[in-house]
């Protein structure tokens, strides 16, 4: 028998996911069988900003098949359409039995009841990252164990730092000047871009202006500070980059994290906020750049670290597919030592198990140093509730981010307008 | 992958029919087999046996998902519900609030008609010109420019829109060179997709362009029949070429062009992909949302299926009553005429 391994994802057209939709909308829970019957699985990765995985996941599964006798088939998603596939793939029964998650998916698909709740299995949830380990958690449930963080730094084209003889920057200011000089002397270069559908890249400014996305009141109703004057200063500077400073160019308010990688790839940006997997995914594309890129931690408004977010992914396991058992030893086998690791050197991420972070960073690539150094000193996540899925999914970071940018509204205007949809959606309106 | 059950569960009766209705066409005479049904039965069965296929296939494909719409827009559906498969009954409640929403009134709706009405009245325009110049060609440029202009019918939608906003793109696009090299625009370039007049001229553009091919080839097919001599007894009459065009082709013609519209109509209503895919057209509170891709971004944004479906049930009714009132128009002006 020919074993299928991976697959690229075809992405479906929305007409044709909403036909499923509706076609077989009380399909669910299908299966419900004897677990050891198991004799595949199919299991959803995620793909975009990474580097190519194919090959890691031949030896992964490989090994795992020798070991259970289970074949294990990968499709990859792209991160955009994760979100709409998944929930097609509940309403029509056809889920996956493990899947990657975007550590701001959990919750959502935890609180609606599409992920097995793992707790049973006895998992050791002190071992992981703690920031990533609470986006599994519900109550006493954990819905999904940390496979790997990422975090987002800056990515600096060294070679054009020694040239003109600049310095990594402390400070905002010192961001600022540095951005100023690289576009006085690469005048075809976009500085430092500035994108407007990359809401990774805002919340920092955020958060180092010293404001909050939203916290949650003792009522448990959700206070949005993305209009208080921290935030305002912080959205504030940053935007400024492209719209006083003429550092970022007119199109990047369409640009998304993909495109800002894209840009410094093809050698048009020198400078920009950008993943910890992004360095190798930016050789891969442009073996050129070998030995010309640096990274440094986002500098704080006077000095010191800005938080960045830590994304990153956890493995879940569907419920209902009958192959729950069999599904969790795959999820145990990919965060297991050898993988996890294996992982972290063929991407980049870092491991989600919190010790694999210091073993990981000692042996590193020194480009990634920074990034390591952001994780463990200045970390955020985004508030931890299932409506925070609809924030994302409604885009109102971005659609704040892109008004600004495009001169539609004030950062005052703006900020409001998306505080209160904040509120809106966390308080459940 | 339905239609295979549709078109075999109806193959039986239909050959049951045409067997016994054979014998009549060669030879009529006392020898006949008595007959399943009555002659007047047969007749009356037939046009539904013939229809079986054809509406099963619908039944399954449109009907059904239909029903399915309607039944999720009068309950409570979000992405729990979609887990468990159970939704409460909330009656109205989804239609009351999107009637209430401003954003409905101020944006979707607005974009949608008024964008359908330009694009709809461009395509037919664009179309009928292309449709008369090529009734004037020879047979090997006709081909040729047939051909040229199929290749833009045959474009996918989705590399269609891509395509389009390559060539808009804002910092490397064509139009921005071209117009940054005459000096048209400011060197620092300009955002057009995030200005709600050039985002939709923009649409208005991909749609055209791809729909305008359909209408020239319907219309072509009909000018070739109008008659020789009406055009040249209007000639001698003194009648110029808008004259004849509008006295002679049009009226004869007016099927055809009812055909095309409401055609134009229901496609440029339900736009979806040439919106989704461009810059801002995926964002929850963009100004540049259409009924269709709100509908899908209150479905699988805000996991909302109820109002999501409620969307698309208005846009359904939209455009039932828009077909209805224009074919109702057309008959009684042919009662007239």
């Amino acid at each position: 028998m020919a074993r299928r391994r991976t697959h690229e994802y075809v992405p479906l057209p929305a007409a044709a996911a909403a036909a499923a939709l509706v076609l077989t909308a009380t399909a669910c829970g299908t299966g419900g069988g004897d677990t050891s019957d198991t004799d595949s699985l199919l299991v959803w990765i995620m793909q975009g900003t990474n580097p190519d995985e194919t090959g890691f996941f031949e030896a992964a599964n490989t090994a795992f098949t020798d070991e259970t006798g289970v074949e294990v088939e990968v499709e990859f998603v792209p991160w955009q359409d994760a979100q709409n596939k998944i929930s097609t793939a509940i309403a029509g029964g056809t889920t996956p039995d493990v899947a990657e998650l975007g550590n701001t998916f959990t919750p959502g698909f935890a609180d609606a009841g599409a992920l097995h709740d793992l707790s049973g299995y006895g998992v050791d949830t002190s071992q992981y990252i703690p920031g990533l380990m609470e986006m599994g958690q519900i109550g006493e449930g954990v819905y999904g164990v940390p496979w790997y963080a990422s975090i987002r730094s800056v990515v600096y084209r060294s070679d054009l730092f020694e040239e003109h003889g600049l310095e990594v920057p402390e400070d905002w200011d010192g961001l600022r000047e540095t951005a100023l000089a690289l576009s006085e002397a690469e005048e075809d270069m976009i500085a430092f871009p500035v994108p407007g559908d990359a809401q990774y890249s805002v919340m920092p400014w955020i958060w180092g202006g010293g404001g909050e996305i939203a916290v949650e009141g003792p009522d448990g109703t959700w206070t949005s500070q993305v209009d208080s004057e921290g935030s305002r200063a912080g959205i504030g500077f940053f935007t400024d980059l492209a719209l006083e400073d003429g550092t970022s160019t007119t199109g990047a308010v369409n640009w998304n994290e993909i495109a800002v990688m894209e840009a410094v790839a093809e050698e048009e940006a020198a400078m920009a906020i950008l993943g910890s997997a992004n360095p190798k995914a930016i050789l891969e594309a442009n073996p050129d750049l070998e030995g010309r890129l640096g990274s440094f931690t986002l500098p704080g408004r006077e000095g010191g670290y800005m938080p960045s977010f830590a994304g990153g992914s956890l493995l879940s396991v569907f419920e209902g597919t009958g192959d729950e058992e069999a599904a969790w030893q795959y999820v145990q086998h990919l965060t297991g030592d050898e993988f996890a690791m294996r992982w972290a050197e063929e991407t980049g991420f870092f491991p989600g198990v919190a010790s694999g972070v210091d073993e990981f960073s000692a042996s590193a690539d020194p480009v990634l140093e920074p990034f390591a150094v952001q994780l463990q000193e200045a970390s955020r996540g985004v508030p931890v509730t299932p409506a925070w899925t609809q924030v994302e999914a409604e885009k109102v970071l971005v659609g704040m981010q892109q008004s600004i940018l495009n001169g539609e509204a004030t950062v005052d205007e703006a900020t409001e307008e998306a505080a209160n949809e904040i509120e809106r959606i966390l308080n459940g309106g | 992958m339905r239609t295979p059950v549709g078109l075999g569960s109806s193959s039986g009766p239909e050959q049951d029919i045409r067997r016994p209705s054979e014998p009549p066409a060669g030879r009529s005479g006392p020898r006949r087999r008595a007959p399943l049904l009555g002659m007047r039965g047969r007749r009356a069965l037939l046009p539904w046996v013939l229809l079986a296929p054809a509406l099963t296939v619908i039944g399954l494909l449109l009907l059904f998902p239909l029903g399915r719409i309607v039944w999720l827009s009068f309950r409570e559906y979000r992405l729990r519900n979609l887990v468990s498969g159970e939704s409460e009954f909330i009656g109205f409640a989804n239609y009351t609030a999107l009637l209430t929403d401003p954003y409905l009134w101020r944006i979707a709706m607005v974009n949608t008609v008024v964008f359908a009405a330009v694009a709809v009245l461009t395509t037919i325009v664009v179309g009928t010109l292309v449709a008369l110049l090529l009734a004037t060609l020879r047979p090997v440029p006709r081909v040729i420019v047939v051909s040229c202009i199929m290749v833009a019918w045959a474009m996918p939608a989705v590399s269609g829109t891509y395509v389009w906003i390559w060539i808009f793109d804002v910092d490397n696009g064509v139009v921005a060179q071209a117009l940054g090299s005459l000096g048209l625009v400011d060197p620092s370039g300009h955002n057009w997709f995030a200005d709600r007049l050039f985002f939709y001229a923009i649409v208005t553009l991909n749609i055209v362009h791809g729909g305008f091919p359909f209408v020239a080839v319907t219309i072509l097919a009909g000018l070739l029949t109008v008659p020789r001599e009406l055009h040249e007894a209007a000639r001698i009459d003194g009648a110029g070429a808008w004259k004849r065009f509008w006295h002679v082709t049009f009226p004869v013609l007016r099927p055809v062009f009812a055909v095309v519209t409401v055609l134009s109509t229901i496609w440029d209503f339900k736009v979806f992909a040439q919106i989704y895919l461009m810059p801002g057209g995926d964002v929850g509170g963009s100004r540049m949302l259409n009924l269709g891709v709100w509908s899908y971004v209150r479905s699988f944004g805000h996991n909302d299926y109820g109002l999501g479906s409620a969307i698309a049930v208005l846009l359904t009714l939209l455009l039932l009553v828009i077909t209805v009132f224009y074919l109702r128009a057309l008959f009684r002006e042919d009662e007239i005429g």
